[in-house]
């Protein structure tokens, strides 16, 4: 049974973080089916609805890459190889499905692979539009209507209206929380730690969205209640990248002198910072949250100003409204090898964020804590130029 | 006033440095760093304390910088190889402004401001091709003396193109255009020039800007320096002991710790200063 | 063994000591070389210039409005073929462009911010650089980020020129889904899609759509297209007439000349050759030993003489599938009537991407790459499958090891069927080898000679094992 009570957030938290895929794994021993996804993109909403827990499924940062190798080229983004190895080795074995959302080229030319090595019962590839416009919006809500009765197929049941209306709900509960526990790091010092919140997020990702929101109500909870901040006046940094899925950068980071107090990542606040629309048409609101509220360089965004900072600011105005509420002094712009969508825009992002006044650090990783000696360095010389 | 000493020790993966220093340099040491990085951290710290006449105990702030930093336990701080390039190299030659450093695993790229200070930097410590490793493995296939490589690479008279960046493709390579005939000065240029090819790449991201000085071990091969001002257009700076200007910016930013602490009237946490023999092994 | 005949209108030796196996793909690069030129004097006298990449779906389109292209992707493969990508790869690298990304993108990136700087083409520009457009065109494409987001990349240093992006999808296959069920939705997509890139150029270049002309243009490009189908087939004759070596530069015209007088012309002589060599049993090599399938991945453009190298050990590649994925004549494909060019193109393009997808799904574990090596493999008499993995270019080069293992899996060694010497049908088994390539389109620093032709020899000695069985 799900812990709850307060006092004990930031504990299931911790505990569902360490041990990731547990309750998964409880609540299938209990008849539940569980659907794992990758990815932001994927429609949590419509895979609830089924009636099944969406489960993320992530990598691992200390864990080297092995069986993964003789099925997928080690050109492949290394968190999607890494979520691929897990898999293979058994970890997340209670899985019922899986579904793939047209993140990037990595994911979506790995599905076959993916799909046929997992050998579970069910897999479907969830094509998105790269573009925003309104007949990219009438085609993924096509889509993902032949997602919604493929699943249903699988599922063996309709997948009405108002369920979809009821998890779409249910969802936005969920984000709205993380926003408030969000409130809670505009302090300073914050009253929780970028590597709490991050842990919380995770454990967050592999539980359904009715146990968040009450994991989420425990840890706002506790937080309120707590005395002092957990960590002392430091300068605040921002983390944007893409997935961040285990807290040892953001350890890092913290370890070497700073806070994480915000940022532009999944998971992050690109999950949570916008709601799927309530509406008579859930479906087409749906298709607008993934395609066009959800913030991911993998969608492109049409030019609509007069000059390139208008686009800088249409596509990474986000970040700068962060700096600003969070008073954020250093942004750390964390992406990984073999990432193209968010390679190609560092030189844009850079620009933008130099554009606020704001000293910013590109690190190139690999995602296995392996680098940790080399990532310390940058990490604290940049502290260093922060301090004067 | 009683004369303040303050000890820098950058711990390289290939060589440790030390520098003591009050108003001007006292005494350095350069030796190689082994694999036991604590060990050897008091070894040379106790001949450079020997050089300069001084016991330990007159030291008054101990800064630590370099990839092995964290295992130099009597350090009273530890600060980054970027800041401490930057303010050695502000020290030595104010008008730099940018500094690339050549080490034996890594090279590095650092931008300054008027004051001596880094403001931006960039790193490669994760691939051979562009260190002094890469010279070394090359060095070793041609049987040639590392020492020789910079001056028989002045000696080309056509430069040889080595296509590869990977350091043990570029070793086959080399062994291949040996066989094929081509003069060794000439496939040394070659070598020099894919280093400082990568090198380069590397810093060009910083927007260069002049003076550009160059430390580090690679600094003092005549061979490379040529072949990086090629590169940069422009002659550039090269400090007196390019190996020491991470330690003298240590021991200069221990200095300035020193100085604002008193200031500003606070105290300042120090190490346990014990500079006895510690094992591997020890917590 | 008696000496080929080789007529004087189809001599055997290429220049620089490079053999062309036909005298067509020796036109290529004097026909690439005119383009690059043609666009660059374009550009001076201000005419309508468009950035744009290969199978883009809107070729025709742009030729039917006298457009002037310029291919991105294949001036990178010409800076790479020249040798001479590195400084524009260093270039883009120097702006924080990691190198992990694609480099035909990479190349160009460098290039376009080096021009930008300069106002002014780099020094000793590759066949006289690269024409700044007027508009760049994107099409992201199901299986290419880099397409969605390079031309967006290049606006931080040239941003007046605008851009259009079309998606361009085909449904994915699934195995327990009918394609077809979803086909609909998809045309509609692209040809809404396409129709706003027609009021993009008809705005951005002041003029209109001729569509009397478009029909004519996709004619034109079909009957290419028709050509190059029969090319195609021409080459399963043993020995072959033609070489992946050779189709690398082939498949220029289909690539970037499609709707034009020129590339048909270009596939007419080509069949014509390829046609005359069948009839003469004129083969890429006189004792072609290997017949082998290039079964993946883009070609190391600065390497293409390692196909020389396989030519010396008696191995040949009659066919590929690499270019070959719009190659499929549109009487084959079942297209619905209509009266709207751009619906027309939207449904072509479905069925030719979606051309394996009926088949594979007969096969159990059976996939459309799979279905078509396979396929192959019988119709062309295969003894082995070469791919090549290009470490910069993750949408054509995933999936290609898994492929490799699917096929080992699911196709069993071929049945031949031998006339026995008391006049019975015997069976024999043939395994078919594979062989990894590794290296890049055009990073020359990912490319270990010593090492690839050691590979090459490893892989003909298990040909050898397997044929002698």
């Amino acid at each position: 049974m799900a812990e709850k009570g307060a006092g004990r957030g930031l504990a299931t938290a911790n505990k569902y973080y360490q041990d990731y895929g547990g309750r998964a794994r409880e609540l299938k021993k209990q008849g539940q089916r569980i659907m794992g996804y990758l990815c932001a993109l994927a429609p949590v909403e419509i895979i609830s609805a089924a009636g099944f827990v969406p489960f993320r499924i992530k990598g691992n940062v200390n864990e080297p890459i092995t069986k993964a190798d003789s099925e997928m080229e080690t050109i492949v983004c290394p968190l999607v190889r890494s979520c691929f190895d897990m898999s293979l080795k058994g970890k997340y074995e209670f899985l019922d499905g899986i579904v793939i959302p047209h993140a990037c080229d990595s994911i979506a030319r790995s599905y076959s692979t993916i799909s046929y090595s997992l050998g579970l019962p069910y897999s479907h590839f969830i094509n998105i539009p790269h573009t925003t416009k309104d007949i990219s919006r009438e085609f993924f809500k096509a889509e993902l209507g032949t997602f919604k009765e493929s699943l249903a197929r699988f599922a063996g049941k309709e997948i009405s209206d108002d369920s979809l209306f009821q998890a779409i709900q249910l969802n936005n509960e969920v984000k709205a929380k993380v926003r408030e526990l969000y409130q809670f790091r505009k302090s300073d010092p914050p009253l929780i730690s970028g590597t709490e919140v991050t842990k919380v997020l995770v454990a967050a990702m592999g539980i359904p969205a009715v146990e968040a929101s009450q994991l989420l109500d425990d840890v706002i909870d506790e937080v309120k209640k707590r005395a002092s901040p957990p960590v002392k006046k430091l300068p605040r940094i921002m983390v944007v990248g893409a997935e961040v899925d285990d807290i040892a950068f953001i350890k890092l980071i913290e370890d070497s002198g700073a806070n994480v107090v915000v940022d532009s990542m999944c998971v992050g606040t690109r999950d949570y910072f916008f709601d799927v629309d309530t509406g008579q048409d859930p479906l087409g609101s749906i298709a607008d949250y993934y395609l066009r509220k959800l913030n991911c360089p993998r969608t492109y965004r049409e030019w609509t100003g007069e000059i390139y900072e208008e686009d800088l600011e249409a596509r990474f105005g986000d970040i700068g409204s962060f700096v600003k509420d969070f008073k954020v002094d250093g942004v750390i712009l964390y992406i990984l090898k073999y990432c193209d969508p968010f390679g190609f825009e560092v030189p844009a992002r850079m620009q933008y964020i130099k554009s606020l006044d704001t000293p910013v650090l590109y690190i190139e990783d690999e995602y296995s804590m392996s680098t940790i000696a080399r990532l310390r360095t940058r990490v604290q010389a940049f502290l260093e130029i922060l301090a004067r | 006033m009683k004369s303040q000493y303050f000890a820098g020790i950058d711990i390289g993966s290939t060589m440790t440095k030390i520098a003591i220093m009050n108003q001007a340099l006292l005494a350095s040491v350069v030796g190689p760093t082994g694999p036991e990085h604590r060990k050897l951290a008091n070894e040379v710290m106790e001949e450079a304390l020997a050089k300069a006449n001084l016991p330990f105990e007159a030291i008054t702030y101990v800064v630590a910088t370099g990839y092995g930093r964290i295992n130099v336990p009597f350090a009273d701080k530890q600060i980054t190889e970027i800041s401490c390039h930057a303010r050695g190299v502000g020290y030595l030659l104010p008008e730099v402004r940018t500094v690339i450093d050549i080490g034996g695993q890594d090279c590095k790229g650092i931008k300054l401001n008027d004051n001596g200070q880094a403001v931006d930097f960039v790193m490669n410590d994760k691939c051979a091709a562009g260190t002094g490793r890469f010279l070394e493995v090359t060095a070793e296939e041609l049987g040639v003396n590392l020492e020789d490589m910079g001056r028989l690479s002045l000696e080309a008279k056509n430069k040889v193109e080595i296509s590869s960046t990977c350091t043990v493709f570029a070793a086959q390579e080399v062994v291949a255009k040996l066989s094929a005939g081509a003069p060794l000065p000439d496939i040394i240029a070659g070598l020099h020039e894919a280093i400082a090819t990568r090198i380069y790449g590397m810093v060009r991201r910083l927007k260069i800007e002049r003076e550009v000085a160059l430390t580090g071990g690679g600094a003092k091969n005549i061979g490379l320096v040529k072949a990086l001002e090629a590169k940069l257009g422009f002659p550039a700076l090269v400090p007196p002991e390019p190996l020491l200007t991470g330690a003298i910016g240590a021991a200069l930013m221990g200095r300035d710790i020193v100085k604002q602490a008193g200031e500003s009237g606070t105290t300042l946490p120090r190490s346990e200063r014990r500079l006895q023999e510690v094992s591997l092994f020890t917590q | 063994m008696e000496e080929q005949k080789w007529p004087e209108k189809y001599p055997v030796e290429g220049k620089r000591g490079r053999k062309y196996g036909t005298v067509a793909a020796m036109k290529i690069g004097p026909m690439v070389k005119a383009a690059i030129g043609s666009s660059v004097e374009a550009q001076q006298e201000g005419k309508d210039i468009a950035y744009t990449f290969i199978e883009c779906n809107y070729d025709e389109i742009i030729r039917a409005m006298d457009i002037v292209p310029v291919w991105t992707e294949n001036y990178a493969g010409i800076c790479g073929a020249k040798r001479d990508a590195q400084r524009f790869l260093e270039k883009a690298e120097s702006l924080n462009f990691s190198r992990s990304l694609c480099t035909y993108a990479l190349c160009g990136l460098g290039f376009d911010e080096w021009r930008e700087e300069l106002n002014d083409m780099p020094p000793d520009a590759p066949w006289g650089g690269q024409a700044r457009p007027r508009v760049m065109l994107s099409s992201g494409q199901i299986l290419c980020d880099p397409r969605n987001k390079w031309y967006q990349a290049a606006q931080q240093f040239q941003p007046d020129v605008p851009i259009y992006n079309l998606t361009g999808f085909y449904p994915i296959y699934e195995r327990d889904a009918d394609f077809h069920e979803t086909e609909g939705y998809y045309a509609k997509y692209m040809m809404e899609d396409l129709r706003g890139l027609v009021r993009f150029l008809e705005e951005h270049f002041h003029k209109k759509m001729d569509w009397d002309r478009l029909w004519e243009t996709l004619r034109l490009a079909d009957e290419t297209t028709d050509l190059h189908v029969e090319c195609r087939e021409l080459r399963k004759a043993v020995p072959t007439p033609m070489d992946t070596g050779d189709a690398m530069n082939c498949m220029v015209p289909q690539a970037f000349m499609m709707g034009t007088q020129e590339g048909y012309n270009f596939y007419k002589d080509l069949r014509d050759e390829l046609k005359y060599k069948v009839e003469h049993k004129l083969g890429v090599i006189e004792d072609e030993r290997y017949r082998l399938v290039w079964a993946g991945g883009l070609p190391s453009w600065f390497a293409l003489s390692d196909f020389n190298y396989f030519w010396s050990k008696g191995a040949v590649f009659p066919v590929e599938s690499t270019y070959n994925e719009q190659v499929y004549s549109v009487r084959e494909l079942d297209l619905p009537k209509t009266d709207d060019p751009l619906e027309y193109i939207a449904w072509r393009s479905i069925r030719r991407w979606t051309y394996w997808y009926d088949k594979a799904r007969k096969r159990p574990g059976s996939e459309p790459d799979v279905e078509r090596t396979i396929n192959y493999i019988e119709k062309y008499n295969i003894d082995g499958i070469v791919v090549h993995e290009a470490f910069s270019c993750r949408s054509w080069h995933v999936g290609l090891i898994w492929m490799l293992n699917q096929i080992a899996k699911i196709y069993k060694p071929i049945p031949v069927l031998i006339l026995g010497k008391v006049e019975k049908e015997e069976k024999t088994y043939r395994e078919v080898p594979s062989l990894i390539l590794e290296s890049d389109i055009i990073d020359i620093s990912s490319y270990n000679e010593a090492d690839t032709r050691a590979r090459i020899d490893a892989f003909v000695d298990t040909l050898e094992a397997v044929k002698s069985r």
